[in-house]
């Protein structure tokens, strides 16, 4: 989309800008229109594994690997930022930032050596990782003198509406905070879709040793990639401590969880700007309402078996996720607009 | 030392079941290059299988593999024709056959949830007049059922070895692991061979299956312990060797063994990773693999 017409803020005149700015509007609107603690509660559910997915997409679409492990990053920033909380009164807000940093650490250390490994044994080395960091974090109950509890996870100390610390007396706090969250986590991975890096992920991504001859260091590209989703999963791992204020092994770092991230990222698109975005607001709704509405004794695991039918239906029969007819529904709206499709030339 | 004995006689008798889980897995692996995230929910088919065989029809577990074991073939054949064939067809020029791993992935959580709500999250278990019984060696004990379970997995492990060496559709099998292209010039028929080894390879889930009900509960979630477990059993023993699953299992089994008795078992599992992932990064082929394997 480089060659839009006009500068700065003008260029968003262009019909091309009209659908994403109305997405925007509904979106923020959205609270408004339902005042109901259920419709809220499942619209933050939503933007936040939307922002796992976008997170995800950073390594698992862009940079072409399949990580599995990703909630190990969701629970490095859900710990991080309770213990500084609970043991020398950090505020989250800070803790956040730092969880962040020891997640990208935390991803250079697991990243340097799997981003050896191809294909199906990243895969699995990722799942080795999450699932030895959820074993270490069980079998601890206090390290340093610090608590850490093991099984039974911290509870976040309530401090009643206190905005400074991260807590509020309303959800539709949490609801803007996470909007935000993934609006720059959207505008990031746009940034990176259209410059160079992008370009060197995808061409990495579809042939490493090509990419290589080119010149182009791929695995410092994946590793940057590997840090940005880090950073911005741990980050949503705090946010989910604030919101729920529990936190324990089995939830926040759980396979489910990984393969939750993994499959609503694929379903909606992996590698497209807004496809884990999309596949977040079509699953997850789906999801939570069966698991209210249906789970009683006969229906377990209804919401689960769900997921599983539409992955393998999906993998079937659109294993490119469902970006592609999105975009070209788009592009068509666009074009009736009188917008330019980059592909009109 | 005879506790020490006791110990690790254990660990390579339970190792020797986890080896004829993570046969069929390799021979998956090896030939079809799918990595079979399914592959537990295939166990736990099995076992199911085998428990209403047994309870049903009131056979003794072990006759009931002349059933499970077909029954599983079947299951296996059918599961390759009808998913992950037209899978691995639509895929043809991608070059990491993801998504087959990722429809494996959604099987395993649409059938596990299916059975839960099928059959309930109740723990069933079976009752047999050894369940239970052990043989005593000086004060070291060992169970009968773990022991019956060894000499099955040792059995299996041979006939496939057999199978494999010796047969037309055995070499076959083995020439498509090894170099699909090649094999599918000298015409054979690549997708009839990928049926027949996931047949085969889910087949010895029915022997796995009928072994374990004497000894575990059966359970939707029962074969997850396998699952991850397997493919740690499989990289150790390298990729496509049937023996070397049988050896990969006694090792995990007998790591796991120890680990559980001067552990507890959650550090257990956390060890098994850690040899995951230093096989992966050492010696990636495996101890029986070959280097162009990996």
């Amino acid at each position: 989309m480089k060659d839009e017409p006009g500068v700065g803020l003008s260029r968003l005149k262009s019909p091309n800008w009209y659908l994403p700015i109305l997405m925007l509007v509904l979106l923020i609107g959205n609270p408004l229109v339902l005042d109901s603690t259920t419709y809220i509660q499942v619209s933050i559910l939503v933007l936040w594994y939307a922002c796992l997915t976008a997170s995800w997409n950073f390594v698992g679409g862009f940079a072409g690997v399949l990580p599995l492990g990703h909630a190990a990053f969701a629970g490095i920033g859900a710990y991080t930022s309770t213990l500084l909380f609970m043991n020398w009164g950090i505020t989250p807000w800070i803790g956040m930032l730092v969880g962040g940093v020891l997640a990208v650490l935390a991803a250079l250390v697991i990243g340097i050596p799997t981003f050896k490994l191809h294909g199906a044994y990243y895969a699995l080395s990722s799942i080795a990782v999450v699932e030895i960091i959820r074993i270490i974090t069980e079998n601890t109950q206090s390290i340093f003198g610090i608590q850490v509890n093991g099984t039974q996870g911290l509870l976040v100390p309530l401090k009643g509406h206190a905005p400074l610390y991260f807590q509020f007396g309303e959800k539709i706090y949490f609801y803007y905070i996470i909007l935000a969250i993934l609006i720059l986590i959207v505008t990031i991975a746009y940034k990176i879709n259209n410059s160079k890096l992008g370009y060197y992920l995808v061409a990495g991504g579809e042939d490493q040793e090509a990419a290589e001859s080119l010149g182009i260091n791929v695995t410092r590209c994946k590793l940057i990639a590997l840090s940005l989703s880090a950073f911005f999963t741990a980050i949503a791992g705090t946010f989910y401590a604030q919101l729920v204020l529990y936190i324990f092994p089995q939830g926040i770092m759980a396979l489910n969880l990984s393969f939750e991230i993994a499959f609503i990222a694929i379903i909606g698109g992996r590698g497209t700007l807004l496809g884990p975005v999309i596949g977040a607001m079509i699953l997850v709704p789906i999801g939570e309402i069966s698991r209210i509405y249906l789970s009683g004794s006969r229906f377990l695991g209804i919401h689960l078996m769900m997921y599983g039918a539409i992955i393998v239906v999906a993998m079937l029969y659109k294993p490119q996720g469902m970006m592609g007819s999105f975009e070209k529904w788009y592009w068509m709206l666009v074009d009736k607009l009188g917008g330019k499709s980059p592909n009109a030339g | 030392m005879e506790y020490f004995l006791e110990v690790l006689i254990n660990g390579v008798l339970t190792g020797g079941l986890y080896g004829v889980t993570a046969i069929g897995l390799t021979l998956i692996f090896g030939v079809i290059k799918v990595i079979n995230f399914a592959h537990g929910t295939y166990l736990m088919i099995a076992m199911y299988a085998a428990y209403g065989v047994c309870v049903g029809f009131g056979m003794d577990p072990y006759l009931s593999m002349i059933l499970i074991v077909p029954f599983s073939f079947a299951v296996g054949y059918v599961s390759q024709v009808v998913f992950v064939t037209p899978c691995l067809k639509a895929e043809k020029d991608v070059r990491e056959p993801v998504s087959v791993l990722l429809l494996t992935a959604g099987l395993w959580i649409f059938v596990n949830n299916l059975f839960l709500m099928l059959f309930g999250a109740n723990f069933r278990s079976l009752q047999t007049p050894y369940s239970g019984a052990v043989f005593e060696i000086g004060n070291m004990m060992i169970s009968r059922t773990l022991l019956y379970a060894f000499c099955f997995s040792v059995l299996t492990t041979a006939l496939l070895t057999v199978f494999l060496k010796k047969t037309n559709m055995g070499r076959a099998i083995r020439a498509v692991g090894q170099d699909r292209e090649a094999a599918g010039l000298m015409g054979i028929n690549i997708f009839k061979v990928y049926n027949v080894a996931f047949g085969i390879g889910i087949a010895t889930l029915g022997v796995a299956g009928a072994i374990i009900i004497p000894m575990f509960y059966v359970h939707p979630f029962a074969g997850d312990v396998y699952d991850m477990r397997d493919f740690v059993i499989v990289v150790l023993g390298g990729l496509g060797s049937v023996p070397g699953a049988l050896l990969g299992g006694i090792i995990v089994g007998v790591v796991e063994s120890f680990a559980g008795e001067y552990l507890n078992m959650s550090w257990a599992a956390g060890i098994i990773y850690i040899i995951f992932l230093l096989t992966l990064f050492l010696r990636p082929q495996g101890i029986f693999g070959f280097e162009k394997d990996s």
